[in-house]
């Protein structure tokens, strides 16, 4: 029995200034700065991935909240499918 | 009509604010700059950001068009509806070609 629970947006919180794997259509990975109500995000330094395009960078970004499906603190999203 | 000139009277969504680096706060530093737009279909639109709303609906200037990181035309003055957009960036993205 769980004694402290951390809700879903006090994790995505305590990920600001960190780097976050975000996995939606495509997946993204970079460093979290922002994020409103709606988990729209602001992030930077990031890769994009495209599953069948590659990935390219891209230096600071706005990310629509709407088609978000998973948010995985740490950033290793680069090297997990990597081999 | 210029797109400077808007009807302050328009509905513009939340209100943003500029207290820290959260979202409303992002798009009032891009506002004037390049930015590369991605749509959720995956095409692609350059252009000089002339305004974004709360509804990440966004007025690009000297727009140019990409599809699977080709170059397909320019359009000019676009109105880019917030609910398609996937992300708004910083710059031109490395990936796109002419």
């Amino acid at each position: 029995m769980p004694t402290e629970q951390v809700l879903p947006l006090e994790l995505i919180d305590k990920c600001v200034g960190s780097k976050i794997w975000v996995l939606m259509n495509g997946e993204f990975v970079g460093k979290l700065l922002g994020f409103d109500d709606y988990v729209n995000m602001v992030l930077e330094d990031v890769t994009e991935i495209e599953p069948g395009v590659g990935k390219q960078h891209l230096p600071k970004l706005l990310l629509n909240g709407n088609n978000i499906c998973m948010m995985i603190p740490g950033g290793e999203g680069e090297d997990v499918w990597e081999e | 009509m210029s797109m400077q000139e808007r009807d302050p009277k328009l509905e513009n969504g939340p209100e943003p604010t500029a207290d820290s680096d959260d979202p409303s706060a992002f798009l009032g530093e891009i506002t004037g700059q390049v930015v590369t737009v991605k749509l959720n279909t995956g095409i692609v639109f350059t252009g000089n950001l002339n305004s974004v709303d709360g509804y990440m609906n966004i007025a690009l200037e000297g727009c140019r068009e990409y599809v699977d990181g080709n170059y397909r035309g320019s359009l000019g003055d676009t109105f880019i509806r917030g609910n398609n957009v996937e992300y708004v960036s910083r710059g031109k993205s490395e990936h796109l070609r002419g």
